[in-house]
């Protein structure tokens, strides 16, 4: 067997637990995806504007104002695009970053259990680490100017998703699969 | 090796109650609405039959007349100013959205300037969970009411005589002074970009709509 220990020949306890976490855990990541759809876009042009500094560079400018004016329709006028500042990223990135390692850590505790390849584990626990640590480096490239680092915040969201499944799939074999090694001692 | 499961739910418990004590500190609290910019526009421009929407992308001239005049520098180096016409074509009033940003979080309003080039209205638009009760008790006071007729380069004295005076306490009077210091940016870029030098018409930056 590879790994820590075994989720199949766990006790019933540690199965639901494990099987809990990851479900709740999915409610929670329904729920996140609709606040970063909301408040941040799905898209690199939408995430970028989020992110990237509205800054008034005094060497950027032109010399003159200009100005452009259309028609507007008040009942379809879009609302404001929601900014995340840099005070706000700094609030968001403690406590962002320190619950992606820990839930990280928590599905490296089940991927430990789950009797994979050491390869796949390891890149597998690599990943959902990564995955957390690269979304805000995306958000703070972004911070710094560089709009073009929204793709890696957009994937590593994707990259996130992508271990939840690969996770909860393992967890769900483990917790429903026939126990084989028990049944063939028994 | 394996590990006990009494321990691994142990060391689960342990890690979840990590950051509800993390969080505990103090943070700026989530942006409310308090009003939606369109019902603003809609409200505030009565007779208004058609809308429109002015995009100024501000210069270098005219951004080094905002720091000399009003001492600010823009959020944005776009400003937006909505105004409304009435059905004969002539426009009944303008629209901007001026922000200042704090410590606290951000403090929004929406300034109404009828076509004499003075305020008409200023209405509350944006606050946080924190500052929400204390804009709305600085609001109490009445004092939205005093920036009316007010022109730009026209200090808010009425206004914070009256937010001093209230005796409302420490955070409402700090924040209707927010709202107050939002009006007076929303004054200076009028005039600048929107009506251009100072003037109700005219000026480099387009002079009106």
């Amino acid at each position: 067997m590879s790994g820590l220990y075994s989720l199949r020949d766990a006790d019933r306890s540690v199965k639901l637990a494990a099987l809990l976490f990851m479900l709740v855990l999915g409610y929670a990541y329904i729920f996140a995806f609709f606040m970063v759809k909301q408040y941040a876009g799905l898209s690199p042009t939408d995430v970028a504007t989020t992110y990237v500094p509205q800054r008034v560079e005094a060497s950027q400018l032109p010399e003159a104002s200009k100005s452009t004016t259309r028609a507007l329709d008040l009942s379809s006028m879009e609302p404001e695009h929601h900014h995340v500042d840099t005070q706000l990223l700094i609030q968001d990135s403690h406590i962002h970053i320190m619950i992606y390692a820990i839930i990280a850590a928590l599905q490296t505790l089940i991927v430990l259990g789950l009797g994979w390849s050491a390869w796949w584990r390891d890149l597998v626990i690599l990943t959902a680490f990564g995955s957390g640590a690269l979304d805000f480096a995306g958000q703070w490239l972004m911070k710094a100017g560089i709009g073009g680092f929204a793709w890696l915040t957009i994937a590593s969201g994707w990259l996130m998703t992508a271990v939840y499944v690969v996770v909860l799939l393992g967890t769900l074999r483990a917790v429903f699969a026939k126990n084989e090694t028990r049944g063939a001692s028994a | 090796m394996r590990i006990p499961s009494r321990k691994l739910a142990s060391g689960a418990l342990l890690a979840l109650a990590l950051p509800v004590l993390a969080g505990a500190g103090d943070h700026i609290t989530p942006t409310v609405v308090l009003k939606k910019q369109a019902e603003v526009i809609k409200a505030t421009l009565p007779g208004a039959s058609s809308f429109f929407l002015k995009k100024v992308e501000i210069g270098k001239r005219d951004l080094s007349r905002i720091e000399q005049s009003g001492g600010f520098e823009p959020e944005s180096p776009d400003v937006k100013f909505y105004y409304g016409q009435d059905g004969s074509g002539s426009t009944v009033g303008v629209v901007l959205f001026p922000q200042v940003n704090t410590q606290h979080g951000p403090f929004e309003v929406g300034l109404t300037m009828g076509p004499d080039g003075t305020v008409r209205d200023v209405t509350l638009t944006k606050a946080t969970v924190e500052t929400k009760p204390w804009v709305e008790k600085a609001a109490g006071t009445g004092f939205l009411e005093d920036f009316r007729g007010l022109g730009a380069g026209q200090a808010p004295t009425t206004a914070l005589e009256r937010l001093r005076s209230a005796d409302i306490g420490k955070m409402p009077t700090y924040s209707g002074k927010q709202v107050a210091k939002a009006v007076e940016h929303g004054l200076t870029l009028y005039g600048i970009l929107y009506a251009g030098s100072g003037r109700a018409a005219g000026g480099s930056s387009g002079g009106g709509p």
